[in-house]
């Protein structure tokens, strides 16, 4: 999908979700909805007005800003907007990224938060090849030793321990 | 006052004072610099220990702590663009491009040193205050509230990264998503979906993890290289810079210290407001505005130094009225009421010397914060140049604890990362990140303040309240001033052009 593609969905996801404000808003009290109903209002104007500049306009046209406007000697330039396909190679690291905090979160929830640390952090460097086994095992142990040390001794706080640890106790 | 003066500052000169207010900086230094925890946090989890020791002693651990997370936010902020609490957003803007252009040392040092200065400038000048400030705040209002919050929505302007439809619509995301969550005005639950979690609301600085840290560890990963290339980008500031920049820029500080004290003394604002009004300031002030956003170090002098002033100004309200200037002056509070101290205006007569204490300290603490600051600058600033392989999984691990401390709910762990991919997208789209905090900020204050005006003097509360009438004014015009300026000169150009 190209960039200017791009754009458009999330300019379409944006819509949806002022028009989903907007239709939820009426639940509300007449107080309840005085900021929130013409702000979203306000969202759907401007999530249109960019989307028919995007698609008919310039997008030098979109480039205002405070600092550009006190800065007016300066040539007004065309956005870097990319209108090439991206490579395949941007979309699965991109989704790389994207399920490792979704993993992270899963490993949270079901193992607690410190064993969480200490596995995530050396299966990072062990499947990135960033170190040894012995080396990864090293400082993930004292990240988690750190880290338990600032947050549960120091300062006190209750971990959360994941869905498992009622097996364990 | 003299002997007030004297005798705060003796109260300060005893072991015990000086060791509490040694560890209470380097303890504050530590939590500023994790993601999520800053002064409010420090101050609370240091509350339980404070019962039982010296006034000026208690008194120098929790200011101490809480002075030193003003630089140790900075510093995560300026390092990677992940802000240690909320107030330490606006260094991003230009700190992180001058850590990229690799100037990393420089920024520190003229972050570090212009907090020094906006602390003591805060200081001297909350000394000088205290005789005349009680009626100026008296006379402001909720009405007078909701202008200075409208004031504060103009800065947009100065964060729209390029499209500015862009960037009103980012604010305007920020405020909807300040209201998940029970209207304590109208008992309304609003955007809760019947869960109980987010009935208390988004915390807000689980938010700013999600949306800058984990979104720039995200990025990273992405990339794959290390946030500055030692082998591309060579460090070549100094320390020395950046104390230079921050003297040079003198009138730079002191405008932006005043502006922080000010600030510091309306109850409810806080500091996070005060470093983004600054830093805009910083721009419309510059005869330079084009550089900011590219690592102009304006814009790191400018928000320290009115974050450092911000804390004088907080105390001011509080010592005087027990209203709190901010969440960490409430805790402030909490502590004075475990010492026996009843805040209220006998403060600035009978207990002047306690005031000046507080004064004392914080100009103490400043300086004992700037010189440890610069002395760990030259390794801090090798930071950036760790391998993106090392840097994501150790930050990524320590946001998530951090993002679970901040309330103790596990659900605020999902709450951090959903933030981390909608910052990671409003990033690659530019959205402003900068815009949806800004909205998520003033979204409160605009709605109470609104609420209050309307409940005490109906619709037309502006012509019963002349102060915020005239406020409004001077915000039309000197929001409007950039623009009629441009147009004239743009008229000017294409009149001399159709001459020639």
């Amino acid at each position: 999908m190209t960039r200017h593609a791009q754009e458009n969905v999330a300019s379409v996801l944006l819509l949806a979700l002022f028009i989903g404000i907007i239709w939820l808003c009426q639940d509300f009290g007449p107080r309840a909805r005085l900021i929130p109903l013409p702000l979203a209002v306000a969202g759907i104007v401007l999530t249109l007005i960019q989307l028919a500049w995007h698609n008919f306009g310039s997008t030098a046209q979109l480039q205002i800003d405070m600092i550009s406007v006190q800065a007016p000697e300066l040539p007004v330039v065309e956005a870097p907007i990319e209108r090439i396909p991206q490579k395949k190679s941007v979309w699965r690291s991109e989704s790389g990224a994207y399920g490792m905090v979704a993993i992270l979160v899963a490993m949270v929830f079901i193992l607690g938060l410190m064993p969480t640390a200490f596995l995530f952090t050396a299966g990072y460097f062990l499947l990135t090849g960033y170190c040894s086994l012995r080396r990864s095992l090293l400082y993930a142990g004292l990240l988690t030793g750190s880290m338990y040390l600032l947050f549960v001794v120091a300062l006190q706080m209750q971990l959360y321990h994941g869905l498992l640890a009622p097996l364990f106790n | 006052m003299i002997e007030a003066i004297i005798a705060g500052l003796t109260a300060l000169m005893t072991p015990q004072a000086l060791l509490f207010m040694f560890l209470g900086v380097i303890y504050g230094l530590v939590i500023g610099i994790l993601p999520g925890l800053g002064g409010v946090v420090a101050m609370a989890l240091l509350l339980p220990f404070t019962y039982g020791f010296e006034t000026g002693a208690t008194l120098a651990l929790l200011l101490g702590a809480h002075i030193a997370t003003i630089w140790g936010d900075s510093v995560t902020s300026i390092l990677y663009s992940v802000p240690g609490s909320a107030k330490g957003l606006a260094l991003c803007f230009d700190g992180y491009p001058m850590t990229k252009k690799g100037q990393a040392k420089r920024a520190l040092a003229a972050s570090a040193t212009g907090a020094l200065f906006g602390g003591i400038i805060g200081a001297i000048f909350l000394a000088l205050c205290i005789p005349v400030i009680r009626p100026v705040i008296l006379a402001l209002g909720p009405s007078e509230y909701l202008i200075m919050a409208l004031w504060g929505l103009t800065v947009i302007a100065t964060f729209g990264e390029g499209s500015l439809m862009k960037g009103l619509t980012a604010s305007i995301l920020g405020v909807l998503v300040a209201f998940v969550g029970m209207d304590v005005v109208t008992a309304t639950p609003r955007f809760t979906f019947g869960s109980d979690f987010l009935m208390d609301g988004i915390s807000f600085p689980v938010a700013m993890i999600g949306l800058f840290a984990v979104s720039e560890m995200m990025k990273l990963t992405i990339k794959g290289v290390p946030i500055v290339d030692r082998t591309l980008v060579k460090e070549e500031s100094t320390v020395m810079e950046g104390i230079k920049d921050a003297i040079t820029h003198r009138w730079l500080v002191v405008r932006s210290s005043i502006l922080g004290l000010w600030i510091g003394v309306l109850p409810g604002v806080g500091a996070t407001v005060a470093g983004l009004a600054a830093y805009a300031q910083a721009v419309q002030t510059s005869k330079t505005p084009e550089r900011f956003g590219k690592g102009a170090v304006e814009g790191v002098i400018a928000p320290d130094a009115t974050m450092g002033a911000n804390e004088g100004g907080g105390l001011l309200p509080t010592l005087a009225f027990g209203i709190p200037g901010g969440e960490s002056m409430a805790i402030l509070l909490v502590a004075f009421i475990g010492l026996g101290v009843v805040p209220g205006p006998e403060m600035l007569t009978k207990n002047l010397d306690l005031v000046f204490t507080m004064v004392w300290i914080i100009v103490i603490a400043n300086i004992a914060v700037t010189v440890i600051g610069l002395g760990i600058t030259p390794w801090l600033a090798r930071l950036p140049s760790l391998q993106a392989n090392l840097m994501v999984p150790i930050v990524l691990s320590v946001c998530f604890v951090g993002a679970y401390a901040t309330r103790g709910h596990i659900e605020d762990v999902i709450v951090a990362a959903v933030f981390g991919v909608v910052g990671y997208l409003m990033d690659k789209y530019r959205y402003s990140r900068a815009n949806f905090v800004i909205g998520m900020v003033l979204a409160v204050m605009i709605e109470r303040n609104l609420h209050i005006s309307l409940t005490l003097y109906g619709g037309d509360f502006l012509l019963d309240r002349p102060i915020a009438l005239v406020m409004l004014v001077f915000v039309l015009v000197t929001a409007a001033l950039p623009f009629v300026r441009n147009w004239r000169r743009r008229r000017l150009v294409a009149a001399g052009g159709a001459a020639s």
